[in-house]
């Protein structure tokens, strides 16, 4: 078994088109949730999203290779380059072929799907355009990751709804930990800021009019967000000898399904998750300072989180911080475990914990430290980052400070 | 009974897979299942080309005969307003 290093950062979201900026954002507690644009808001009553903004795919891309990548497989490039550029990984010489790619998505080329059958069923166009299928499969992103660095080992996209990137981290963690890669590039995207997509969560009741308040009384639901993160895993020992930066060790990965309900959390299903990550971290409760929650907003997922949280952190839970950074970046869907893997991170590197915005009062339903609006200066031992999707699909990892 | 409320009654008992017969109007909105709720409500958005709000303090629905009475009045709105 090899200890596993994180040694590059890659994002794009409503806050930052890279890592340090996300993360620049986020410590100062700066939303990027704002009125759609891509859509019509006028044709919405949720009108807000934490969409990626002043983005010209032209700035990253020929014209003639955009008219294969959806607007989630441009994000996952764009945070791919990022992260593989800061982990100053070369590909040839043979790494390649012992490194695998993990790509997560909730729901892959939903821009071009959206697109396409608003041409063919709205506008009455009886052809679709020649390259609508690779340009929407859900591993698309994954297979253009591959071609621009020449990965040719072990890659596939990962989807799970809201725990997808957390289950490609974790399964990336465990190829590497194993031995079956040697290195690894995981994280998660999602674009799902479409006309079709938002009236299907406006239709489910759970989204926002205002903004996104989690764990706070008066909180209204959950607001869209998109973007990509991406991370370079490798060994550790790779990592020493190589003098690579090493922001921390991806330590742990727990993982559970509710066997429930197609919508409504557990807080069983969460809190076995949390505790297999702890216990395949080698963590013990008090030695977890932070947590990134999943912290959606809605009434019922802050709920069952505490909860969660209360059952297996027991006194700890009160000298814990909180904090739900969905409040800044939204709720990235697919990509969400990735957007919140870069503050979780940096969390430790920069001994900083990234508050929960637009925080208005306590509510007692949600009774821990939930790192109010202000971020905290504070030493970071390790972290864990919560997924907890639809369908009952539960991922926790584990992140810890090196030594 | 009025049309209105033989169209909700009937849109709750298929949603909720009840005969309508044991649909009343003191059922309590809390006591139905959320996901049949959502599908309730938007079956009324359907059947009576209306939004029926989320966030709105003023429409708060406690029973069945309540959200009678709310889609009456947004009826009415909607009729006031073309």
């Amino acid at each position: 078994m090899h200890r596993v290093a994180i040694t590059g950062l890659g994002c794009i979201s409503a806050v930052g088109h890279t890592a340090p900026e996300h993360w620049e954002a986020l410590k100062n507690g700066r939303s990027g949730i704002q009125e759609v644009t891509l859509v019509p808001p006028d044709q919405l009553n949720a009108r807000i999203a934490a969409e990626v903004k002043n983005y010209d795919p032209a700035d990253h891309f020929e014209t003639k290779r955009l008219s294969l990548l959806d607007r989630f497989t441009q994000f996952s490039l764009v945070a791919a380059r990022e992260a593989i550029a800061d982990a100053g990984l070369d590909f040839s010489g043979g790494l390649g072929a012992e490194t695998a790619v993990l790509l997560a998505t909730g729901v892959g080329g939903i821009t071009t799907l959206d697109n396409s059958f608003a041409r063919l069923y709205g506008e009455g166009h009886p052809r679709v355009h020649p390259l609508t299928v690779p340009k929407l499969m859900v591993s698309a992103a994954a297979s253009h990751i591959t071609m621009e660095f020449g990965i040719t080992g072990p890659s596939f996209a990962v989807s799970s709804a809201c725990s997808s990137a957390n289950h490609a981290i974790g399964e990336g963690m465990w190829m590497v930990r194993t031995g079956r890669a040697r290195a690894a590039v995981v994280g998660g995207a999602e674009t799902c800021v479409t006309l079709g997509t938002l009236k299907g969560w406006e239709s489910l009741r759970v989204m926002a009019t205002d903004t996104c308040r989690p764990f706070s009384r008066g909180r209204r639901g959950m607001v869209i967000g998109e973007g990509a993160g991406l991370f370079v895993i490798e060994r550790m020992d790779d990592a020493r000898a190589r003098g690579a930066t090493i922001y921390a060790e991806l330590a742990g990965y727990g993982l559970t399904a509710d066997a429930g309900d197609i919508v409504f959390p557990s807080e069983e299903g969460a809190a076995g998750a949390l505790a297999m990550a702890l216990r395949d971290g080698g963590l013990a409760a008090e030695d977890v300072d932070y947590i990134n929650a999943h912290g959606t907003g809605t009434t019922a997922n802050d709920v069952t989180e505490t909860r969660a949280i209360r059952r297996v952190f027991g006194d700890s839970a009160d000298r814990l911080m909180v904090s739900s950074t969905k409040s800044m970046h939204g709720h990235g869907l697919g990509a969400a475990g990735a957007l919140e893997l870069v503050p979780t991170i940096m969390a430790i590197k920069d001994g900083v914990v990234p508050p929960t915005a637009n925080f208005v009062e306590p509510d007692p339903d949600c009774d821990l430290d939930v790192v109010p609006n202000q971020a905290r200066d504070v030493p970071v031992r390790a972290a864990l980052s919560d997924s907890f999707a639809f369908g009952g699909l539960n991922a926790v990892v584990a992140v810890r400070a090196v030594d | 009974m009025t049309d209105i409320e033989g169209k909700i009654i009937g849109i709750v008992a298929k949603e909720t897979r009840r005969g309508s017969e044991e649909i009343s109007l003191d059922l309590k909105v809390e006591d139905i299942e959320s996901l049949d709720l959502v599908q309730i409500i938007f079956a009324i958005e359907d059947e009576f080309q209306i939004y029926v709000p989320q966030d709105d303090e003023g429409f708060k629905l406690e029973t069945l005969r309540d959200v009678v009475e709310g889609v009456q009045s947004l009826i009415a709105q909607k009729q006031a307003s073309a």
